[in-house]
C-alpha cells in the first residue's frame, strides 16, 4: 500500500460519520437522492454515489429519515426527510462533533490540559 | 428491444425478495436516470451515458446485496472465529476416534492389514469432508440468518497456558496411549487363534489357555482402567489423586503378570515347545531381561507421573474449546 492509498483511506475513515451527520441536516428540506449528492459535493461534503444512496435506504430503516414518493414530473422520484428520530440523533452528533473539533484544536495549538 | 437499464434492473432485482423488488426496481430506474442526465449534461452522447452510469454502478448482484444489507462473505468476523476454532475441535477429536474406531472394528472382523489401511484412509478423506462441509455450512446459514443468533462469547476462561507451563502434547498423548492400549487389548484376544507373523505360532495361542478363567479377563479390565486414566489424564491434567491411581494401576498389572511369567503360568506350553524354549543359554538371560524391562518401564511410567503432578500444580487448568 503506498503512501496516497494510506491517506486515502484515513480521509475516508474521518469522514464516514459526517456523512451522516450532513444528510440528516440537508434532509430538514425534503430532497432526493441526486440533488443531494449534488448539494454536498458543491458544499465540499464529498461522498460517492454508491456510499450515498445505500446509506440513504439504511437510515430510512433505522427510522431517521422517512420517504415519499413524488410523482408529479417524468421520472418518480424518491424524496428523504428527516425524522424527528433523526433530528435528535442530528444534535448529539453535532454536539460531538464539537466537542472532538475542540479536543483537536487544544491538542493542536499545544493547550492540551 | 430492451435498454441496458432494463437489464440491469432485472439483474440486480431478481436476486432480493419479492416483496422488495418493486421498490428497489424503481429507486435503482431514478438513480441510473439521474446519473446519466447529468452525464449527459455534461456533453455525452445518451447511450455512452447510460452505459457508463452502469460501469459507475458496478456488478448488480453486489449492488442489490449492498441495498438489503446481505454479507458477501460465506463466513464473517462474527462467527469466523467460533468456526475455526469448532472445525479444529472436530478435526483433532472426532476424526482420530472415528477413524481408530473403524481400524479397530476391521481389524476385529479379520480384515487383512492392507484393507485395513486403504479403508482408513478413505474413512478419513470422507469424514473430513463431511466434517468441514456440514460445519461450515451450518455457519454461513448462522451468518444469513437475522438476529444475533449463537453468540459464543468470548472469555478470560479460554486463554490458552502459556508453552512452558503448559503439556501441549496432551492431545497427542492421549491418542497415543488409547491406540496402544487398544492393540494391546486386541493382541492378546487375537493371540488366542494364533500370531500369524510370527511363524511357529501360527496356531497355538501365546499364551496359557487356562488363564482365561481369570487373569486375562482381569487384565482387559485393566486394560480398560488404564484407557479412563489417560481420558481423565487428558480432562483434569495430572493431580496427586491421580499419580496414586496411577501407581495402583502399574502395581495391579506388573506384580500379577510378572508373578504369572516367573512361575512359568504364564505362556502356552505349547507355544514353548513350538518356539523351542528355552533358547539355550540364552533363555536365563531373556528372561531377566525381561523381569528387569518391565519393572524399569513402570517404575519410570510412575515416575513420570509425579514429576508431571509436580510441574502441573504450578500451572494446570482444564483445557476448553476456546484453548484449540
Amino acid at each position: 500500500m503506498n503512501h496516497d492509498e494510506t491517506t486515502a483511506g484515513h480521509i475516508q475513515e474521518l469522514r464516514r460519520g459526517t456523512v451522516v451527520l450532513a444528510c440528516l441536516v440537508r434532509l430538514r428540506r425534503p430532497d432526493y437522492g441526486y440533488a443531494l449528492l449534488e448539494s454536498l459535493n458543491a458544499l465540499g461534503i464529498l461522498v460517492d454515489a454508491n456510499t450515498l444512496y445505500p446509506l440513504l435506504r439504511r437510515l430510512e430503516k433505522q427510522g431517521l429519515l422517512v420517504s415519499e414518493w413524488n410523482t408529479d414530473e417524468a421520472r418518480p422520484r424518491k424524496f428523504y426527510r428527516t425524522s424527528p428520530t433523526g433530528e435528535a440523533l442530528a444534535e448529539v452528533l453535532t454536539t460531538d462533533w464539537r466537542r472532538v473539533d475542540d479536543a483537536i484544536t487544544r491538542l493542536t495549538t499545544g493547550d492540551d490540559r | 428491444m430492451t435498454t441496458l437499464t432494463d437489464r440491469y434492473v432485472w439483474a440486480a432485482a431478481r436476486t432480493l425478495p419479492e416483496a422488495q423488488r418493486a421498490e428497489f426496481e424503481r429507486e435503482l430506474r431514478e438513480r441510473i436516470g439521474d446519473a446519466s442526465d447529468a452525464l449527459v449534461d455534461t456533453g455525452r452522447a445518451p447511450a455512452d451515458a447510460e452505459r457508463m452510469a452502469l460501469v459507475e454502478l458496478g456488478d448488480p448482484a453486489a449492488l442489490a446485496a449492498s441495498y438489503v444489507d446481505r454479507p458477501l462473505q460465506l463466513i464473517g468476523p462474527r462467527y469466523y472465529l467460533t468456526w475455526w476454532r469448532l472445525l479444529k475441535l472436530l478435526y483433532s477429536v472426532v476424526l482420530p476416534i472415528a477413524v481408530a474406531a473403524v481400524v479397530l472394528a476391521q481389524l476385529l472382523s479379520g480384515a487383512d492389514v492392507g484393507d485395513v489401511i486403504g479403508n482408513a484412509i478413505a474413512v478419513a478423506l470422507s469424514l473430513a469432508v463431511h466434517l468441514g462441509f456440514w460445519t461450515t455450512l451450518a455457519f454461513a446459514v448462522l451468518e444469513r440468518s437475522p438476529g444475533k443468533g449463537a453468540d459464543l462469547a468470548w472469555t478470560p476462561d479460554m486463554l490458552p497456558q502459556l508453552p512452558e507451563l503448559s503439556r501441549p502434547g496432551r492431545r497427542s498423548e492421549l491418542i497415543g496411549s488409547l491406540a496402544f492400549l487398544g492393540i494391546f487389548a486386541l493382541v492378546i484376544v487375537w493371540q488366542q487363534f494364533g500370531l500369524p507373523w510370527v511363524d511357529a505360532l501360527e496356531t497355538i495361542p501365546l499364551l496359557d489357555p487356562d488363564l482365561w478363567s481369570f487373569w486375562i479377563p482381569y487384565f482387559l479390565v485393566l486394560i480398560l482402567l488404564e484407557m479412563l486414566f489417560a481420558i481423565a489424564i487428558y480432562a483434569w491434567g495430572w493431580n496427586w489423586w491421580l499419580a496414586v491411581a496411577n501407581l495402583a494401576l502399574n502395581v495391579a498389572f506388573v506384580v500379577p503378570a510378572l508373578w504369572l511369567f516367573t512361575t512359568g503360568q504364564l505362556i502356552n506350553p505349547e507355544a514353548l515347545e513350538a518356539m523351542g524354549w528355552p533358547w539355550g543359554d540364552a533363555g536365563e538371560v531373556t528372561a531377566t531381561v525381561i523381569v528387569v524391562v518391565v519393572i524399569g518401564v513402570a517404575v519410570w511410567d510412575v515416575i513420570d507421573g509425579v514429576i508431571k503432578t509436580v510441574r502441573g500444580s504450578r500451572a494446570g487448568a482444564m483445557p476448553t474449546l476456546g484453548q484449540l
